[in-house]
């Protein structure tokens, strides 16, 4: 039924073309201090898309912002060309990890079925069919063994591919990932991208905030430059340069990046 | 008294029978919400609230001049309320931290309360009788239609929480998600918070406004300390809540002039120190045996490694040394040998010794899981 | 008024003093419920300090009693520690515990102990003037006189001497370390002196208006001031003030003068609170109605900078894209035409070379993050504000 839907969303054919996340003009402040100014940006259906710069640039805000958990001063953000209010379930949101409690009496697999509450609506339970649905998400990031620990008895990078996990149980078509690398070895790390290229070659997008520029060609075919302004948003072969770098990161930002 | 006549008097005598089911209830209530409350870093607001709650049992009792327990609960639970949203209202338009908007609201609320009931102490014509006993609680002052009246919120407040079970769950969790998700957070904030007020306001007769909080608190603490589930801390805290109060009541009928409140305070008490100690996975207990134990077995590993080198050095691997090179290495005692020898990871003969085969692998694995372990 | 009210007043104000000092710190230590523990967990200690000496007044009591309160910041502190629980849970475990088994040890000693529990809650300030102090058979005043007297000179010597590092290591822990003197010896000393003074006051105002004596005239100087030594003087004022008004209230209404005072100490709180020049509730409102219109005139101004398409600087696309109502928009229209930052041409909105100036002044302050010059920036630009 969803995907019925979703298909009359996304006309192949339409002569203007329908991003899987536009936002226009958005400004969002906190207690009237600006922290993003004016934003648009278009994100294409199928990207992998990396948004780079600095602590406190505003990334974890823009999310935020297009998810509705913060409500920008003006502006405006559409899914597929619709509000975020209608495209709820197109969407799943991967937190930066510090803003829950790791200490909080529940088990991995808990927190992936988590995911599926959405869909389920109010009052509903989770049965056997998210149950299984949970399971198959924790099979894919290599938890399995881990689903009856308690959360706070996983190790840094365990918690991020939970957090992984219970996003891609919601089988949504854009992902929203803030610092899914934070605090995560190279395997975890490597095991974590082919998740998202796969979810790319699936035709999902996803966006991931991302501190570590050394590996955006590598990982990502798009990318977002932000600094309470955006900067530059495009394909990475195209706009990943020492110029924008600089614009972003301040007058003296050096970073070669060997092809 | 002994026991045994204690038990059957609960059931026979009906002051005893209603106060001891009024506090286990109390008891039940107030843990199942106090989860909520310590799960959403809140254990200090329940103080606030109750000390919040004195003045208006004061002014309901000016107003209305009636005693009846309704009337000057629903003035407490309206001033409870001031409280609660004055302070929120501090924390978010001003600098002042949560503390001291907690602590200024609670004292002088507290303190204008206080000002009431002396106040109405001195009145000539007021039948002022009673008021006290929301000090510390009085349970001996319960009458069945106050245990009605807690049955019946507890089971309006079970119900909403079956209910909404799964909405309470992910919103304590993890707020943000919850609204990425479409739930409506602030419907489900708005009633947590107010069946936790409303559990503070019940407990007020009982437990007195001075240590109501601890009701919210201890059972919640305690229980969490004996599982890793949501479900069963909520339900543990309950049991733990009520059993407070059944033994708490108890102690207090027993002995002459004990207000019930602190009694209670102090069996819940017990219970979190209980289980601070004693619980088997986070207990302090289990927790200090453990570290022992891991330094035994650090201590036993490095010998066994150190050994491991020596035999490693010969061919065979099982070849007899000299006891005196393992006064080389630091960790050496006779005891830790002798561990050894008693694991039958090694063999002494006179001043000799050799690795046994098990010894040999037990080291050798230990050193490949420790280089996987380190990458 | 007669010697005895005149005493009374004298040691509130003491008490007020003394009490307003170390408040201070820890509502700037963000340590104010730790105070309330603290009040209310040396009640066992108050009591068994009584069962030694027989007197309420007595230094070995003070001493005795301000152990427990220590006892109290560690166990707690210990707890923390653990992480068996969350920070605050612990505070709200350890001191109705140990308050419990004070009051319990009062009720189970009622005949031997002259303590009562209302005595424990607000104390017995209108009786004081009756405990005399003798040397020698000559009458020097009140024992509680002499008892808050003398705490509260041990804490202005003691504030006098470490103004300095009290004020470092409230402001910057790390400093402090640095600095060579450990912030754990000024915290300790910090809860060592609140302790002694709750015990020292308790006797004359009870067990939970002492918090509010230490956090109320604080929290009041706090929303009207940033500079240390002023808050200080303003804490002390407000606590002085409350005490004496307090006692005439109680004086009229026949009621505790402990309750009075506190309520006093509200009502002032109150006051501060609505009309603080600065951090007040009504001038926070009022700024952040103006800060509202003004950061959306700038959202606006930096919208046409970032635009030159004509689609997108029509005023209809206000309405449309920004999605502003009609109302908001206008009256950000309306602000920048006055301040000459837009010119209108034919429905088109365009900057004006002051709006220019002014929005890449803007831009680049946020983005250095000093934006707190953009506030002084205003001044210089705007005719009118928000
Ligand atoms: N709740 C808040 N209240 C006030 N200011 C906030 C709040 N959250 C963030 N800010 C401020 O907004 C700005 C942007 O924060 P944001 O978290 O979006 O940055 P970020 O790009 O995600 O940084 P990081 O790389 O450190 O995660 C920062 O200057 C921050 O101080
Ligand atoms: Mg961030």
């Amino acid at each position: 039924m969803r995907n019925e839907s979703k298909e009359d969303i996304k006309p192949s054919t339409a002569s203007e073309r329908v991003f899987a996340v536009k936002v226009d003009d958005l400004t969002v402040a906190y207690n009237y201090k600006p922290v993003l100014w004016d934003i648009d940006l278009e994100i294409p259906e199928g990207v992998l898309m990396a948004i780079v710069g600095p602590n406190g640039a505003g990334k974890s805000t823009l999310i935020k912002s297009i998810l509705g958990i913060l409500k920008p001063i003006a502006g405006s953000v559409t899914i597929y060309g619709k509000p975020y209010e209608k495209q709820r379930r197109l969407v799943a949101y991967v937190p930066q990890k510090g803003s829950v409690d790791w200490d909080f009496p529940t088990t991995a697999l808990d927190v992936v079925m988590m995911g599926t509450y959405g869909s389920l609506g109010w009052i509903k339970r989770p049965g056997q069919k998210e149950k299984k649905a949970s399971l198959e998400a924790l099979e894919k990031v290599g938890m399995l063994p881990f689903k009856n620990r308690q959360i706070s008895q996983l190790s840094g990078g365990q918690q991020q591919r939970i957090f992984l996990a219970r996003a891609l149980v919601q089988n949504a078509s854009i992902y929203f990932m803030d610092e899914p690398f934070q605090g995560v070895d190279a395997t975890t790390e490597i095991a974590i991208i082919n998740i998202l290229k796969e979810l790319r070659r699936a035709g999902k997008t996803v966006i991931v905030v991302h501190h570590d520029l050394q590996t955006v060609p590598e990982y990502f075919d798009w990318v977002t430059f932000l600094n309470v302004k955006k900067i530059a948003t495009g394909p990475v072969k195209d706009i990943f340069n020492d110029d924008n770098l600089t614009k972003t990161y301040g007058i003296n930002y050096q970073v070669s990046i060997q092809e | 008294m002994d026991i045994s006549k204690y038990i059957e008097l609960v059931f026979t005598d009906y002051t005893l029978r209603t106060i001891t089911l009024g506090t286990a209830i109390l008891g039940a209530i107030t843990g199942m919400l106090g989860s909520f409350a310590v799960l959403r870093k809140q254990s200090l607001l329940g103080d606030a609230i109750s000390h919040a709650a004195l003045p208006g049992i004061a002014i309901a009792f000016l107003i209305t001049g009636a005693k009846d327990t309704n009337t000057l609960l629903i003035g407490a639970l309206v001033s409870g309320l001031i409280g609660t949203f004055w302070i929120k209202n501090i924390v978010t338009k001003t600098h002042l931290k949560s503390d001291t908007a907690l602590g200024l609201i609670l004292s002088v609320f507290f303190g204008f309360g206080m000002l009431l009931l002396t106040f109405i102490q001195k009145q000539p014509n007021a039948n002022q009788a009673g008021l006290d006993k929301y000090l510390f609680g009085q349970a001996a002052t319960l009458v069945e239609s106050d245990v009605w009246m807690m049955a019946i919120v507890t089971g309006i407040c079970l119900m909403v929480m079956l209910t909404f079970w799964k909405e309470f769950k992910i919103l304590l969790f993890d707020a943000d998600y919850t609204k990425t998700l479409g739930f409506n957070t602030k419907t489900i904030d708005i009633l947590i918070t107010v069946f936790i007020v409303l559990a503070i306001v019940l407990g007020l007769q009982t437990v007195g406004v001075v240590l109501m909080s601890a009701m919210l608190l201890a059972p919640a603490a305690a229980a969490r300390q004996w599982t890793n589930s949501l479900a069963k801390m909520v339900f543990l805290a309950a049991v733990f809540g009520a059993f407070s109060g059944v033994f708490g009541t108890a102690i207090s009928a027993s002995q002459n002039n004990l207000s019930t409140g602190p009694v209670i305070v102090l069996v819940a008490s017990v219970f979190v120190g209980f289980s601070f100690i004693f619980s088997p996975s986070r207990g302090l207990l289990f927790k200090q045996i453990r570290v022992i134990k891991n330094r035994r077995d650090l201590e036993l590993h490095k010998t066994l490694a150190f050994m491991y080198h020596i035999a490693e050095t010969h061919e065979n691997t099982s070849h007899p040394h000299k006891i005196k090179l393992l006064n080389n290495f630091h960790g050496y005692t006779k005891s830790t040998l002798q561990k050894l020898v008693d694991k039958n990871y090694v063999k002494i003969n006179g001043s000799m010794w050799s690795l046994t085969e098990t010894g040999f692998e037990t080291a050798a694995n230990l050193y490949t899981k420790q280089e996987t372990e380190d990458e | 008024m007669n010697s005895a009210q005149l005493e009374i007043q004298i040691i509130a104000s003491l008490v007020a003093i003394a009490c307003a000092i170390p408040g201070t710190f820890l509502v700037l230590r963000k340590m104010a419920m730790i105070s309330d523990a603290i009040s209310h967990a040396i009640l066992p200690g108050i009591v068994i300090g009584f069962f030694i000496t027989q007197d309420l007044n007595s230094p070995v009591l003070i001493l005795l009693a301000a152990l427990t309160g220590i006892i109290t910041v560690v166990l707690v502190e210990y707890i923390q520690k653990t992480g068996l629980v969350k920070e605050d849970t612990a505070i709200g475990l350890v001191f109705p515990a140990l308050f419990s088994i004070g009051v319990i040890m009062i009720a189970k000693n009622a005949n031997d102990v002259h303590l009562d529990v209302d005595a424990v809650l607000l104390g017995e300030l209108a009786f004081a003037p009756f405990d005399r102090l003798l040397i020698g058979g000559t009458d020097v005043g009140p024992k509680s006189l002499w008892v808050v007297g003398s705490i509260l000179l041990i804490t202005i010597t003691l504030l006098i001497l470490f103004f300095k590092e009290l004020k470092v290591s409230t402001f910057d822990k790390g400093l402090t370390a640095s600095l060579g003197f450990s912030p754990a010896v000024i915290h300790y000393g910090l809860m060592s002196v609140s302790s002694v003074t709750t015990v020292g006051a308790f006797d004359a105002v009870g067990a939970i208006l002492v918090v509010a004596l230490m956090i109320a005239p604080a929290a009041s100087a706090y929303l009207l001031t940033t500079d240390l030594k002023k808050m200080l003087i303003l804490a002390i004022s407000f606590g002085v003030f409350s005490a004496i008004f307090g006692y005439w209230v109680a004086h009229c209404l026949d009621a505790s003068i402990a309750g009075s005072i506190t309520t006093i100490l509200g009502v002032v709180f109150l006051l501060v609170y609505l009309f603080a020049p600065s951090k007040g509730i009504i001038a926070v409102m009022y700024r952040e109605k103006q800060q509202r219109t003004e950061v959306s005139l700038l959202t606006f101004l930096l919208h046409l900078k970032n635009h030159d398409e004509v689609e997108e600087r029509h005023v209809n696309h206000l309405y449309e894209h920004i999605n502003w109502q009609k109302v908001r928009a206008k009256s950000v229209l309306d602000l920048a035409q006055k301040n000459n930052m837009i010119h209108m041409d034919n429905q088109v909105v365009s900057l004006t070379k002051k709006g220019d100036e002014f929005t890449s002044k803007a831009i680049n302050y946020i983005i250095t993050n000093e934006d707190a010059q953009i506030e002084d920036m205003k001044d210089d630009f705007f005719l009118f504000r928000g």
